[in-house]
């Protein structure tokens, strides 16, 4: 008898445990989508390894990383998993952690890759608890080739239109030093003889050598983007483009014009129209990503077109607040918080970081003019996935190891706070810095991303 | 290093803005971007031939490097949060200055019972050296000993009432960090207090609290985790997350066990007496381990309130006593009526001593 009855408490504990933890999956759950905007090398991959590694540390491991994530309290984590999103593969993030412990940076992203981390935790309300015993906050994340995120723009043009401009663009700037090849090809070209598969084939590869090129040399605003990818879902080697020079583009009845303007719609109906439905979708938070090394690396010139290309970026995405109607019934999100990220910077002094960030914010003026009369919260923010270099000697020095192997010491002169104090014919290299043995330390130690997390999880608040 | 090999022959010089090449490439919106930028190109026609010899420009660099001799150090991994282990009562190593003091009072006692029976016996030789030497070093180690207590007590009651001051210090920075900037605004750096002058107030508040205790031991985690980049806000954050928090969880943690520790002893008591000495005993128990999760001894101020919130304690179960054991006497003495008095005295220990507890937190946060 008391054993029965014993049982029968048992199984009721156990069912209104379940029922309990079906409940609280249910209801308790808090969906943060963000968007990572970043071109191409802005650190995007990276930036998903570093923090999956360090809130899965964090939660399994009990390290005490990430100090100043608030909303994600170390000592109510009860578990952190990650789930696939439907129609994407999922994001290879042991992959790059074999790729660390080899020596090797992460790949390059060349697909789209989902996945969702979904942290556990514990409810700590005296009555809540009993009914629903703990919380899932969820973080939606899309990894995409950055390549992509500059074709979007070309959804709005016309082939003649897209092709004079492009045209116009790889003449000016920057860009132009390595447009001296493809321009002499177009020279001797005959367009006199008609399009066929092979003398197509023939332009777009020249062209394409002139995208990897500028590609190679810091340039941002380089279309389409999607070009560069060698596995591509666009059949580019068949359906290839490029600008042609405005005596052709004038003329409808030009064949050369008629084949490029039919490759074009195909490009923008076939591949643009369904990547932004799909990985553009809208969401209610944003990362921008922007590697200010590239320009730095580079040039002033180079700066300002990453200033240019920024904000033209932002035309891409909806911005504003998105009401419970709006996100539940309608199931329209707008972006209503947007982090403007300088990755990589632990690879510049912490004495210059001041400077660094007046950058960053300079160089997203033109972004953030789009938020003008609308409530939206941003903020910059100085992140580095992994602590990769060490103190120097004196406070604008750091060290690091570079792929040499060596042990080096950089010792940096005052790095611009705006644009305008960049020196004409002057540049910073970038630190060619190997991956460290003791990675994982040095992904604990990053910086910036526990703050990113806390303003982008906050409820509204900005710390 | 990546130095481009580029050439610096030519520059592009500008001519007129590209507002054609900016809106066709992003559409209209562009437009408005077009004459906010310094930026200026140079622009070629469509169609074009010869672009010229444009030449890959060379730049100066701006970073100087040099090899070391040495090799990269080691990062650590962070400390792991689950290692928390702390345990109430300090682990005893050798033998305490309190227990040396009274070692040595008692020695002195008895060297003055043995001097006086020595004496008594030797009454010629009362100018025995040894005897005499041995007494006297006793008790000049025994007036040592105690002085050196009486010191430390002294100056352990004068950094509670500094300590006490610091935190008023932290609950004010804390009441100012609680403005929020509005959406789209920068938060103003001019308001904010400087990083120094929070790590000043944090390291002496830090530094106040006694070795082995628990806010010591939270302590040592804040400074693990104090990044170089970290704001005054930020740090001062980190300070409530690691610190503050926790101590006061880990308080009212404490003060749970001993309420029922003292509901506990109170039901067990046989009479009166030994559970108004269970009472007595629980409460300093309880007052020294408070003292020991906050890092602090309550000041002589402290001490007087929390005697009067004991005496109050102890006369208000006094008071309960007795009404409880009228209650029982008006039910009649069965087993049943025992066990009713005893629960209620127990409810009514746990209930004073957490009152106690909270006096005492109220004290020390």
């Amino acid at each position: 008898m008391q054993k029965n009855i014993a049982t029968f408490f048992d199984k009721t504990r156990e069912i209104a445990s379940l029922t309990g933890d079906k409940l609280s999956s249910a209801f308790n759950k808090e969906t943060h989508r963000f968007t990572i905007t970043g071109l191409s090398r802005s650190g995007k991959s990276m930036l998903f390894t570093s923090l999956i590694t360090m809130l899965k540390s964090r939660s399994e491991e009990g390290y005490a990383c990430l100090p100043l994530l608030r909303y994600l309290p170390p000592s109510q984590v009860l578990d952190m998993h990650i789930e696939p999103i439907d129609g994407y593969k999922p994001f290879p993030h042991i992959q790059n952690i074999e790729d660390l412990e080899n020596g090797q940076w992460p790949k390059a992203t060349e697909e789209a890759f989902g996945f969702k981390l979904v942290v556990r935790l514990k409810e700590t309300a005296s009555l809540k608890r009993h009914v629903l015993p703990h919380s899932d906050v969820v973080f939606e994340f899309i990894d995409y080739p950055g390549e992509w995120v500059t074709d979007i723009p070309m959804l709005s043009k016309t082939y003649a239109h897209w092709s004079d401009s492009a045209w116009a663009q790889l003449s000016s700037g920057p860009q132009q030093y390595f447009a001296n090849q493809w321009k002499a090809f177009v020279n001797q070209f005959d367009f006199e003889q008609e399009p066929t598969e092979q003398r197509i084939q023939l332009l777009v590869n020249a062209y394409r050598d002139y995208l990897v090129e500028a590609k190679a040399n810091g340039i941002s605003l380089l279309q389409p983007g999607s070009f560069l990818l060698e596995s591509s879902d666009f059949d580019w080697q068949a359906f290839g483009f490029t600008p042609l020079p405005s005596s052709i583009t004038s003329d409808v009845s030009h064949p050369w014009f008629n084949i490029f303007d039919k490759h074009f719609a195909k490009f923008q109906n076939g591949w643009l129209t369904p990547l932004k439905q799909s990985i553009f979708k809208e969401t209610d938070k944003q990362i921008i990503l922007v590697d200010l090394f590239e320009g730095l690396n580079h040039s002033r010139q180079h700066l300002y077109q990453l200033k240019e290309t920024l904000s033209h970026l932002a035309d891409t995405f909806v911005y504003g607040q998105s009401t419970w109607f709006s996100r539940n019934v309608l199931k329209k999100e707008q972006i209503g918080k947007v982090a403007f990220v300088a990755t990589k910077s632990d690879l510049i002094p912490v004495s210059q970081r001041g400077n660094l960030l007046s950058l960053l914010m300079q160089i997203t003026e033109g972004a953030r003019a789009r938020f003008d009369g609308k409530p939206i919260l941003f903020e910059h923010f100085l992140v580095s996935s992994m602590q990769v270099t060490d103190d120097g000697s004196n406070e604008d020095a750091i060290r690091y190891k570079d792929t040499d192997g060596r042990y080096v010491e950089s010792t940096f002169e005052p790095i611009p706070s705006t644009l305008k104090e960049m020196e004409e014919g002057s540049h910073f290299p970038v630190p060619d810095v190997s991956v460290p043995s003791d990675y994982k330390a040095r992904i604990l130690a990053g910086k910036g991303v526990d703050r990113l997390l806390q303003f982008l999880l906050g409820k509204g608040e900005q710390e | 290093m990546s130095d481009k090999p580029y050439k610096f022959d030519e520059s592009p010089e500008p001519t007129r803005s590209s507002t054609l090449r900016r809106d066709a490439l992003f559409g209209e919106a562009s437009e408005q971007q077009a004459n906010s930028e310094a930026q200026s190109h140079s622009v070629s026609e469509p169609g074009e031939r010869d672009s010229g010899s444009v030449n890959k420009p060379q730049y100066k660099t701006k970073v100087k490097s040099q090899t070391l001799d040495i090799a990269q150090p080691e990062t650590k991994l962070p400390q792991q949060v689950t290692e928390d282990v702390w345990e109430v009562e300090a682990k005893k190593g050798g033998i305490s200055l309190g227990a040396a003091t009274l070692g040595f009072g008692v020695i002195s006692l008895l060297g003055f019972f043995v001097f006086e029976a020595y004496t008594t016996l030797v009454v010629n030789v009362s100018e025995h050296p040894i005897g005499t030497g041995v007494l006297g070093a006793l008790l000049i180690g025994f007036v040592s000993c105690f002085s050196f207590l009486s010191f430390k007590e002294w100056r352990g009651y004068k950094q509670v009432n500094t300590a006490m001051e610091d935190a008023s210090v932290i609950r004010n920075l804390l009441a100012n960090q609680g403005i929020e900037p509005s959406a789209g605004k920068q938060p103003s750096a001019e308001n904010q207090p400087s990083p120094e002058k929070i790590d000043r107030v944090l390291n002496q508040h830090g530094k106040r609290f006694s070795q082995g205790s628990y806010a010591a031991h939270c302590f040592d985690r804040y400074q693990q985790q104090l990044q170089d980049d970290m704001t005054g806000p930020e740090r001062l954050g980190l300070y409530e997350d690691t610190v503050l928090k926790p101590v006061q969880e880990k308080a009212y943690k404490v003060l749970n066990k001993e309420s029922v520790t003292a509901g506990s002893l109170a039901f067990i008591s046989p009479n009166n007496l030994i559970q108004t000495f269970a009472v007595v005993w629980i409460s300093f128990r309880t007052i020294r381990r408070m003292a020991r999760v906050y890092g602090l001894r309550p000041s002589t101020a402290g001490n007087w309130k929390l005697l009067k919130v004991l005496a109050q304690n102890i006369a208000a179960q006094g008071v309960f006593d007795l009404a409880t054991d009228e209650v029982a006497n008006q039910i009649g003495g069965s087993l049943s009526a025992k066990f009713m008095e005893n629960s209620a005295e127990a409810i009514a220990a746990g209930a004073l001593n957490a009152r106690l507890g909270r006096a005492l937190i109220k004290l020390l946060k």
